[in-house]
């Protein structure tokens, strides 16, 4: 479940400036209209810049600020739960890992996880959800009542059961993370695809003798695209949700390689203790990415809004 | 009103049995095949002929479709839900000592979110852009990208170790009775459910509400000199509701996947850690058979909402059993 199944909200920000841009009989082709929409958002802006900040600190970040992360070993030979210091900037954890380096190289696990992972959710929802309310009929009713079967079992519970079965590995994560996280956008996908099928222009591509295949490609593709970008911006939010969970009931990566979720897992054994270092700026850096990428997401909503534009 | 119930039921049950089937294929998939478990109930270095003999035991070696007919002649026919491979209990034991633990934590988590999301979402639409509207707006974005076991940790933190004591931890022990021993340890994990739920939920109500208050008949009720009090409750209210229906039936399944994390972090023992549990040592049948129960709840809820929304909307009653 997430905020994207909502409704769009009916003309909720103000754009008189879109208008305004508009001069005279030159015609703004749509998408920028919808980027002039988008950058109008100030927050969205921030959100944007604000995440291509943190993919520099988490990939650039090690190059600059040197640390063990990989070394077990001479982790386990430094200090443990050690303060912040001129040495460690954010302290160590409890093996050891100097607690700033662990926030990069957990983050590149978390960001890339979650990208590919909302990728795969995605194409797979995107194609699902195309044949399904393209084609229609029998098919249709076959592929819905099988995704409502999948639906009804808790994502979480199907997770767990799956990463229990399998061995653990990055690239498994990713997959199963992916194939378990479509179930939500196939359904999306498929309710445009079935709305635009209906659409007039496809009717009359239909009526030119246009086969299927380019009906999709040339017409529902397109008009959903919308839809397609707002949900793949939510499902990588999520999948970084996903992986921080299964992290937390320690099924997240295995170490000596880690993710936020991992981290905020070893952090708050240590909370009682006061170690606060462990666990907050973990968690700091985690909640706002989630929250920017959210934001994206919904300013991404509003850009394509077709209510919101000058036409 | 009654085909269309009988038409949904019969849509729950094909649906059902496509769970188990999916359900009851994944071990299949295991490295060791559904042998795998044998590894687990009789320890890592058993010899071949052991892991056999637990296979022939087991019925492993039934063709795969006659295996799933047998479970499905068990689970049907017999109510059994078999034992599990693991604890000394039948899986139906299992479900009946933790089921009402888990509901119990995450009904009174539901009531307390309808309670409050709804009136939250209505006066955030009809107050849109206000000082409150943007806080509540602010804050559910907040809680949207807190993890629901990182909140639960910054409770813990807050109200348990530092500006309140209050218990850490909910009362165990499996006695039905046990969970009313101490009802002050179920106001954190019920808090911290509670909340993300609500950020979900007022949401969702205030952009239902808003997207009815555009619409014609609204216009025209004011036309006629309506109060927007009136306007409010008598037609917009009722408009939303039905997607605020929809979104608590298709909820419950979340509200289950969260209660598993509430459950580990404030060390609850429910039906989620059951799972867990089972699931990373292979215990099949329990799996399964909580699978099932949460599959069959998460169809009820579904059901329920259909039909609820039957009631309050009753063009849909109409469509629905015309067909």
């Amino acid at each position: 479940m997430s905020i994207y199944e909502e409704p769009a909200m009916p003309a909720g920000i103000v754009h008189t400036d879109v208008a305004d841009l508009e001069s005279g009989d030159v015609i703004i082709p749509l998408w920028r209209q919808r980027l002039q929409i988008f950058f109008h958002n100030k927050l969205a802006i921030v959100s944007v810049m604000f995440l291509l900040a943190i993919v520099g600190f988490c990939y650039v970040g090690p190059l600059l600020y040197h640390t063990n992360q990989t070394d077990q070993a001479s982790a386990l030979n430094a200090v443990w739960n050690g303060p912040p210091s001129m040495h460690h900037w954010l302290g160590t954890d409890s093996s050891g890992f100097d607690e700033l380096g662990r926030i990069m190289y957990g983050g590149e696990y978390s960001l890339s996880l979650g990208i590919l992972a909302g990728f795969i959710t995605i194409v797979v929802g995107t194609i699902y959800g195309m044949v399904s309310g393209f084609i229609g009929g029998a098919l249709d009713t076959i592929l819905m009542r099988l995704l409502d079967a999948l639906l009804s079992i808790p994502l979480l519970f199907l997770l767990i059961t799956l990463i229990a079965v399998f061995t653990r590995s990055t690239v498994f994560l990713i997959v199963i993370i992916g194939v378990t996280g479509w179930f939500a956008n196939a359904r999306i996908i498929r309710g445009d695809a079935l709305l635009i099928k209906k659409l007039e222009y496809s009717q009359a591509a239909y009526a030119m003798g246009a086969s299927r295949i380019h009906i999709i490609r040339r017409h529902v593709f397109p008009n959903s695209m919308s839809n397609i970008v707002t949900v793949a911006t939510f499902s990588v939010a999520d999948a970084i949700l996903f992986l921080s969970t299964l992290g937390f009931l320690g099924l997240g990566i295995p170490a000596p390689q880690t993710d936020w979720g991992t981290m905020m897992q070893n952090g708050a054994a240590q909370q009682p203790n006061g170690y606060w270092w462990e666990i907050y700026p973990t968690a700091f850096f985690f909640v706002l990415v989630i929250v920017a990428i959210t934001y994206v997401g919904e300013a991404l909503r509003d850009a394509f809004e077709v209510r919101l534009l000058e036409r | 009103m009654f085909t269309y119930v009988l038409r949904r039921l019969v849509q729950s049950f094909i649906v059902l049995l496509i769970v188990m089937l999916i359900t009851f294929t994944l071990p299949y998939f295991e490295p060791n095949g559904i042998l795998a478990p044998a590894y687990i109930v009789l320890g890592s270095h058993i010899s071949p002929h052991a892991v056999h003999v637990w296979g022939v035991q087991n019925g492993m070696f039934h063709p795969y479709y006659v295996r799933f007919w047998n479970y499905l002649d068990q689970v049907f026919i017999h109510f059994n839900l078999g034992v599990s491979y693991k604890q000394n209990l039948s899986v139906w034991g299992i479900i009946s000592l933790y089921v009402p633990r888990t509901i119990w934590l995450a009904l009174s988590s539901l009531i307390l979110t309808v309670v409050i999301a709804i009136p939250l979402g209505i006066y955030q639409a009809s107050r849109r852009n206000s000082v409150v509207d943007y806080v509540a707006t602010g804050t559910a974005f907040i809680l949207y990208g807190i993890p629901a076991f990182l909140l639960g940790i910054l409770m813990l933190q807050f109200f348990s170790f530092s500006w309140t004591h209050l218990p850490a931890q909910p009362p165990d022990g499996v006695a039905p009775w046990a969970m009313f021993t101490n009802p002050l340890g179920f106001i954190l994990p019920v808090m911290t459910l509670t909340l993300l739920s609500i950020a979900f939920l007022s949401r969702f109500m205030r952009s239902a509400v808003l997207e009815v208050l555009v619409q014609d008949y609204v216009r025209t009720a004011k036309a006629k000199g309506c109060s927007s009090r009136q306007v409010l409750f008598r037609h917009s209210f009722r408009n939303a509701l039905g997607p605020i229906v929809i979104i608590l039936g298709l909820y419950l399944p979340g509200l289950l996947g969260g209660a598993v994390v509430i459950e580990s972090v404030f060390n609850y023992s429910g039906l989620g850690i059951q799972l867990v549990t089972a699931a990373t040592s292979l215990d099949v049948p329990t799996v399964l058979g909580i699978t099932l129960l949460v599959s069959i709840l998460t169809l009820l809820g579904n059901l329920l909402a259909d039909i609820m929304l039957g009631i309050v909307n009753p063009r849909i009653r109409v469509e629905g059993s015309g067909r």
